[in-house]
């Protein structure tokens, strides 16, 4: 079957206040992104991008985005992204970078390397912790973010990537 | 005359062929302005084709060198100078070019060689009326 | 970035280094085979006035006409061909037309009439052709040979019979010509002047300009190294400073000039003045000959310099470059041969085209 290949950029939006991130929404992004896309590759490029270019996730509490554009030129929003400085919300002016974490060629990889990656996030932060309660709360989460128990999970980041994934079925 | 043995020795045939060996294109260009009476300097004149660059290419893709080699201010005729990799660039931007200074204003490609040798001689500018 | 926009179409060239004593030596084959100049220039270092011999050369270049709306089936007639075009040789090229776009014509002194036109007049003109080299997926132009002196299309054949019916009822050509005739012998001015005063005809002579160019740098050449290499320039290098002199570029720009970064290529002297002259119109192959054995001459004498340099420069819009080679214009069409005489009689040819064209001789 032919389809049209893309390509999903899973980034994070790194702030420095985390309570800024519930400001954000799927049209603060993709506006701040096409500005930058054009701004370091023109109109010509911005065109290029526009074509099947979406916000197809962002997760206001971890300031997890992704981004879906065709897969000839994911290279024009990758270049780009480093080139925002902020992000431009409900009149507020949210200083932030994007940190590009992973590229895949299907919401599945992205997902899949996004669990590992929060997994490591949590082993991290287990080092850390200072009190008993916290050490529990962290190690709980680590035990119920793995691909195989997804099925009985209550977390609201999984059950978006199924809504997602559901959507990606149609399309193929 | 050089001595007989040495033009002997330098008599040897010798014939090569290049490829693409040439690394630039030249274009020889026009600007035409709708107000004439507006004058403009070769800087000038490359700020406003990399001021076009960076509005169809943006930052990243205008970042590439080329050389005004010579601008005369009273026709506006140029030659530009540019490695092949930005030749459809530099041409697709100077298409696109529409005004200067807020004033409508027209790039006109006349010729486009990979030698420059060959823009001093355009048999389409033959006139003999 | 954008890799697709980075891409080039092809140019080639050909650089030959031999000796005009050299027996071998195909310099006289390469300007005769090359049809239709457009333009000579001479650029002569340490030199300040034209020598008087190569000024008559300069002067007595063939004059050529300019004949407005003439129809292309003259070129065929009886009377042309035996009366004008077997007393000598005649060379004819369609003017103003432009190759990429209108019907171009040209009639070599081999006695061959080359049409290079579009799909719908080929059609039309019901001629056997071939389909252009130079075509994308979708065949939009056509080249037609007619070839006078071949047996099959000989006068009064069936062949010939249909060209002029092609050409005379079924889609009668029109174009201005460019016409010019080297004479062989004799005073045969007359058969080509009662065939001109039948049509609207205006008499031309080579337009020649001479300048005289002040202090430039000038790159060191060595006859023995034709590619450059180790320290020397390459052809390249040396053809792009050849027309940053013709067409008056500043040749000694710093690294840090905004405006352009060009430099004469090192190792460099320089010349405290230069001769440039160059010649303009229809010129004939054989009167750019007589132009290289004149300059072959300028060594006879002393002098300071140990290189001079002669340019042609090609009609763009000719149907052919060298011999019957299939010509295109795609971005310049350009087609242009270079000399690079040495005072020991040793030369370089440097030979150039751009993309639609074959690889030169």
């Amino acid at each position: 079957m032919v389809r049209f290949k893309s390509r999903y950029l899973l980034c994070e939006v790194c702030v420095s206040d985390q309570s800024s991130l519930q400001l954000l929404d799927d049209r603060t992004v993709f506006s701040a992104v096409k500005a930058a896309v054009c701004h370091a590759h023109g109109d010509y490029g911005a065109a290029l991008c526009s074509l099947s270019f979406a916000v197809k996730y962002l997760n206001a509490h971890t300031g997890v985005v992704f981004l879906r554009c065709r897969k000839s030129h994911y290279r024009l929003i990758w270049s780009a992204l480093p080139f925002i400085t902020s992000l431009e919300s409900r009149g507020q002016r949210v200083p932030c970078f994007f940190n590009c974490l992973h590229i895949g060629g299907t919401i599945r990889t992205c997902q899949k390397f996004l669990i590992r990656y929060n997994t490591q996030q949590l082993h991290r932060m287990l080092r850390h912790c200072h009190t008993e309660a916290e050490r529990l709360e962290v190690r709980r989460a680590v035990m119920s973010c793995s691909l195989k128990s997804r099925g009985k999970e209550e977390e609201e980041e999984e059950e978006e990537f199924e809504e997602e994934e559901e959507e990606w079925g149609e399309v193929v | 005359m050089q001595p007989t043995d040495k033009m002997e020795e330098s008599a040897i045939y010798e014939r090569r062929v290049f490829k693409n060996a040439s690394v630039y294109h030249y274009m020889k260009i026009a600007l035409i302005l709708e107000n004439e009476d507006k004058r403009m300097n070769a800087a000038h004149f490359k700020q406003l084709i990399i001021s076009a660059l960076k509005d169809l290419y943006g930052e990243i893709g205008a970042a590439f060198p080329f050389d005004v080699l010579k601008f005369e201010e009273n026709t506006l005729t140029a030659v530009l100078r540019v490695y092949n990799s930005g030749l459809v660039k530099l041409w697709s931007a100077l298409t696109l070019l529409g005004s200067y200074q807020n004033e409508p204003c027209a790039v006109q490609v006349k010729q486009v060689s990979p030698f420059l040798l060959a823009l001093s001689g355009n048999s389409r500018e033959l006139e003999l009326d | 970035m954008f890799t697709n926009l980075e891409k080039c179409p092809r140019n080639l060239l050909v650089c030959e280094k031999s000796c005009f004593l050299n027996e071998k030596s195909r310099h006289d084959i390469h300007v005769a085979k090359h049809y239709f100049n457009y333009k000579v220039s001479v650029l002569i270092p340490e030199c300040g006035v034209i020598p008087s011999r190569l000024r008559s050369v300069v002067n007595g270049f063939t004059k050529y006409y300019l004949v407005r709306d003439l129809p292309v089936y003259k070129l065929l007639e009886e009377e042309f061909l035996e009366k004008v075009a077997s007393k000598g040789s005649i060379y004819a090229l369609s003017y103003n037309t432009k190759i990429d776009q209108d019907n171009t014509i040209a009639l070599l002194p081999t006695g061959q009439l080359i049409l290079s036109v579009d799909k719908d007049t080929y059609e039309e003109l019901g001629l056997e052709g071939q389909v252009s080299e130079y075509n994308h997926r979708q065949p939009m132009r056509y080249v037609v040979t007619i070839d006078v002196t071949s047996k099959s299309v000989a006068l009064g054949t069936k062949r010939y019979k249909r060209a002029m019916w092609a050409l005379k009822e079924k889609m009668p050509l029109r174009s201005d010509f460019l016409l010019a005739r080297h004479n062989i012998a004799g005073d045969e001015e007359g058969a080509l002047q009662s065939f001109l005063s039948q049509h609207n005809c205006k008499e031309l002579r080579p337009s020649v300009s001479i300048q005289t160019l002040k202090d430039l740098p000038c790159p060191s050449l060595d006859p023995a190294s034709l590619r450059g290499g180790g320290e020397l320039c390459d052809p390249h290098q040396f053809l792009e400073w050849l027309g940053a002199v013709t067409i008056g570029v500043k040749c000694d720009n710093e690294a840090s000039n905004f405006v352009s970064t060009y430099c004469c290529p090192e190792p460099q002297g320089s010349i405290s003045q230069a001769l440039l002259c160059t010649v303009t119109g229809l010129l004939l192959p054989e009167d750019i000959h007589s132009l290289l054995e004149e300059l072959r001459r300028y060594f006879d004498e002393p002098k300071f310099t140990s290189w001079l340099s002669v340019t042609v420069h090609g009609f763009a819009d000719s149907p052919i470059s060298w011999g019957t080679t299939e010509h295109g214009y795609h971005k310049g069409g350009e087609n242009f041969y270079s000399f690079v005489v040495f005072k020991n009689q040793d030369y370089w040819l440097h030979m150039g085209t751009g993309t639609n064209d074959g690889c030169p001789p």
